[in-house]
């Protein structure tokens, strides 16, 4: 892991946080609810696993990282399917 | 003679046990996000209204101070070398101070909550509020405290396993936002 990765973790993170949180304005929401829902926890995902490979260094361990997005995914797939049922009434 | 790891286990970064605490923590908040939106299906609109009193745009600013605070942990770990020594301190020192704004913003949150008469039992959706963002918020205290110590009795090994620790707050904050502020 080099300072040049790190920066690009930082500068991803950080556009990935503002995307998330100009999603959930009712400019967006209203109009797109469920589509911006879906698109706030896939990015809250991607979030999840830059810090896994390259905050916590997981990148240098591929098994491990790849164990842990598959637990993320399945954490995050229920957070969805939880947020969709209600949606789907 | 060189050998190659002995257990999948060596291939961890860091400490073993600080990565069985990562693991937990990321089961009990997860459990209790998963409790929060299979409670938010008995009275979808009721919790959507309290989630429209909460302040996105702070919680948005919470988390990329977070996450810059992560960085520079991340960067003090990577500053190993005897002449780095002060740099690794001022970035642990920095990521301590944005944690400790994380805190502020978050005791202006609670506070202002408590201004407009919002408790923990004014609706279900504010009782996962309180325990999931304070019990959360307990842990940013833990890592502010952690991030000085090791900034003052500086070891590389103790730099490594207090930035695991803030980048598993920093994780479980990345489950907790989307999911108490925004959906």
């Amino acid at each position: 892991m080099t300072h040049k990765t790190l920066h690009i973790a930082l500068i991803s993170l950080i556009g990935l946080s503002l995307a998330s949180t100009l999603l959930s304005f009712p400019a967006f929401s209203s109009h797109w609810s469920t589509a911006s829902g879906i698109a706030v926890l896939l990015l809250a995902w991607q979030k999840a696993r830059i810090i896994l490979a390259q905050y916590l260094g997981l990148a240098a361990a591929p098994r491990w990282q790849r164990g842990f997005n598959l637990a993320l995914g399945a954490v995050f797939l229920t957070f969805l399917a939880l947020y969709l049922v209600p949606l789907s009434l | 003679m060189t050998s190659g790891p002995e257990s999948i286990l060596d291939e961890l970064p860091g400490e073993l046990m600080i990565w069985v605490l990562i693991v937990s923590e990321i089961l009990v908040f997860g459990v209790g996000l998963i409790l929060f939106l299979s409670v938010r299906l008995t009275d979808p609109e009721g919790f959507a209204t309290a989630q429209d009193m909460l302040d996105r745009t702070g919680a948005g600013i919470n988390t990329v101070i977070l996450i810059t605070s992560g960085y520079l942990a991340a960067l003090a770990c990577q500053m190993r070398q005897p002449l780095e020594r002060t740099k690794r301190r001022l970035a642990l020192i920095g990521a301590a101070l944005l944690g400790s704004g994380f805190l502020w913003i978050k005791g202006s949150e609670f506070a202002a909550k408590s201004a407009a008469g919002i408790v923990w039992d004014t609706h279900p959706f504010f009782n996962f509020y309180f325990m999931l963002t304070g019990f959360h918020a307990a842990h940013v205290v833990a890592g502010v405290l952690l991030l000085l110590l090791v900034a003052w009795r500086d070891h590389e090994e103790s730099t490594a396993d207090a930035s695991a620790f803030w980048h598993m707050v920093d994780l479980v904050w990345v489950l907790l936002f989307p999911v108490i502020y925004l959906l």
